[in-house]
């Protein structure tokens, strides 16, 4: 078996939970009926598949209601169940034992406004086989200039559980975050936005399910218990003649372990009539591996890893998207202003590995 | 220069010139048109950006960086 | 490590003086728009069909005036509301001048089909009159007395935005007309 690869798994069955999705439905059903409609209230509901090279194929449903309770305040709540366990950091499925896994998460913010500042406060739980994951979250912004300059802040704390499968021990990562950001419009038709974004993570952060090749035999790797992480990013949209628009951004990223990147990403949207926007976006990505990665290893390393996401490589992202909001109420129930959205995403990276993703979403204006 | 240094240096002069521009011509709100269209705001689709930065980081070894607010109508 | 922790804290208070170094600069604070008490500026603006109304034709009468645009997602909530207060309050000397700011006039005209309405529409899509009245949001608002002076304002609609433009509009219908209001 080649480093980076994990245990074989059987293709696992397609699942999603209705009986979770009813749950969330009848939540949010609550929560509007609670206080009167106002604002931009949204219902999110989406749809995403995913399916790679590998063979896998699964199913992730994700609902979000955002709702404003008063003019100062308002509350976010987003769930999902998702199949991708093998997207997720512990990489569960990888190992036959987590092949069916699924993780479930459940976000909730609540934002309210004090004085000229805007305050952010929430959390994420995040549940799966052999991994769990907490986070809480504060931020705040302001806008200045007749709100023409907003400036943002924020921090977060992340308690990651990953138990090392098959044993029952439990280890744990804390993961500390915190950004900056300033966005600035430049003209009637430009919007620039700078941001700068400081990760520490420390504890276990291996895994036990990805393993390499030491001296000819195949272990579970050994990585520093310290990553620090700081990312630069710059954004612009800008609107062009012809109901068209331009977004670029661009990230610079490097951390403790010699691992740098730069993304780069630029779109176009344009709408064809007021009620049809279609766009396409590329997405160019690449970086150096972990100073310590290597494809297989001989001696006696300190660092070893089979984690496929330290090596060195590149990847393309190819999206199109359509978003269509019809004039006629849909199905004469669903609320003026409901929006179709339909997201196709290619992603083919330089170590063979290439995925496609469907997305199909409802946002439902309360 | 250590490379942190650089990159903090980077960022302290993209501050000033966010700074700089702040000063210069300012948008009135009610010429905020294009500006309130949801293409101009970052991450309009919160749930399409959370799964885009899931399935990235689940493949890459980079994070963060993305899902800030600002812009937009402006409107109160 | 412990240069990265230094550079880490000389960065964190960077962005902590740059922060407090933006909201205290005068040029950073939003400028204050027309206030209540003093005389609104005049206002000479033409409606859909060309004929121009005026602000200075209505003195006597308490007149809202409402500054929307068609792309100011809080306006589609606000236009229906004001047009309920005209119905409500008209017989008693309340006026509406709902001035749009669209640049483009089709948009205006699309969003007004789509409701109809009793208050007069002017056009302004330019902004000079936004401009001469200083709007710092959007929707923007101003309840003139039967004097001609500013005695409300208000940037952006809610709820309560309506409830207070009940109450104030009730408070100036009272007051006699010509006459020196009394605090």
């Amino acid at each position: 078996m080649q480093v980076g690869e994990r245990e074989p798994a059987p293709a696992p069955r397609n699942r999603w939970r209705p009986l979770a999705v009813a749950g969330v439905c009848v939540t949010a059903t609550a929560l509007v009926a609670a206080g009167s409609l106002r604002g931009e209230n949204i219902l999110n509901i989406q749809f995403h598949t995913f399916q790679d090279s590998r063979g896998v194929t699964v199913l992730e449903p994700i609902v979000d209601l955002d709702k404003d309770f008063t003019e100062r305040s308002g509350l976010k709540v987003k769930f999902g169940v998702d199949a991708i366990t093998g997207a997720s950091d512990s990489c569960a499925r990888c190992h036959a034992d987590g092949a069916n896994s699924q993780r479930t998460f459940v976000n909730v913010d609540y934002r309210r406004k004090i004085g000229d500042y805007k305050l952010d406060v929430g959390g994420q739980i995040s549940r799966e086989n052999f991994y769990a994951a907490d986070t809480a979250m504060v931020s705040i912004s302001r806008d200045l200039n007749k709100g023409n300059t907003t400036i943002a802040g924020g921090y977060s704390f992340s308690l990651n559980q990953p138990q090392l499968h098959p044993t029952q021990s439990v280890e744990n990562q804390y993961a500390h975050d915190l950004f900056f950001s300033v966005t600035q419009t430049l003209t009637k038709n430009t919007i620039l936005q700078l941001a700068y974004d400081y990760n520490r993570i420390s504890g276990y952060q291996s895994s036990p399910f990805l393993r390499t090749r030491v001296n000819d035999i195949m272990v579970v790797g050994n990585t520093p218990d310290l990553r620090s992480r700081q990312a630069v990013v710059v954004r612009l949209r800008q609107a062009l003649p012809g109901d068209t628009y331009l977004q670029a951004d661009y990230r610079r990223y490097f951390d403790t372990w010699s691992l740098a990147s730069n993304t780069f990403s630029l779109g176009v949207e344009h709408y064809f009539k007021p009620s049809l926007l279609v766009g396409f976006t590329y997405r160019w990505y690449g970086q150096t591996g972990a100073d310590f990665y290597q494809p297989s290893y001989t001696g006696n390393p300190i660092y070893y890893t089979g984690d496929f996401r330290l090596q060195p490589f590149n990847s393309g992202t190819y999206t199109g998207h359509v978003v269509y909001t019809p004039a006629h109420r849909l199905l004469d129930l669903l609320p003026d202003k409901t929006a179709i959205d339909l997201q196709y995403d290619r992603y083919q990276a330089s170590t063979q590995f290439a995925s496609s993703m469907f997305t199909l979403g409802l946002r439902i204006p309360l | 220069m250590t490379r942190t240094g650089r990159m903090v240096l980077l960022t302290l002069a993209a501050l000033a010139v966010a700074m700089w521009t702040a000063g210069c011509a300012t948008v009135q709100p009610w010429e905020r048109a294009r500006l309130a269209n949801p293409c101009m705001v970052f991450d309009y689709n919160g749930g399409q950006a959370d799964f885009a930065s899931h399935w990235q980081s689940a493949r890459e070894g980079s994070s963060g960086g993305f899902g800030v607010q600002g812009g937009g109508c402006g409107c109160k | 490590m412990q240069t990265l922790s230094r550079v880490f804290t000389a960065t964190g208070l960077a962005a902590v003086v740059l922060l407090f170094g933006l909201t205290a600069s005068p040029a950073a604070l939003d400028v204050r728009g027309a206030v209540a008490g003093q005389q609104a500026p005049a206002l000479r603006l033409p409606t859909a069909d060309g004929t121009y109304l005026s602000l200075a034709d209505q003195k006597g009468n308490v007149v809202l005036i409402d500054f929307w645009a068609s792309w100011c997602a809080p306006c589609r909530h606000a236009f229906p509301a004001i047009d309920q207060l005209f119905v409500d309050f008209r017989s008693r000397g309340f006026r509406v001048i709902a001035v749009n700011l669209d640049e483009k006039r089709q948009d205006a005209v699309d969003f007004l089909v789509a409701r109809p309405h009793g208050i007069d529409v002017v056009f302004d899509p330019r902004g000079d009159s936004a401009r001469a009245f200083g709007l710092t949001g959007m929707p923007s608002s101003y309840l003139i007395g039967r004097d001609g002076t500013i005695r409300y304002a208000h940037a952006g609609y809610t709820d309560k935005v309506l409830d207070a433009y009940r109450l104030e509009i009730e408070r100036l219908l009272s007051e006699p007309a010509g006459g020196e209001h009394t605090r």
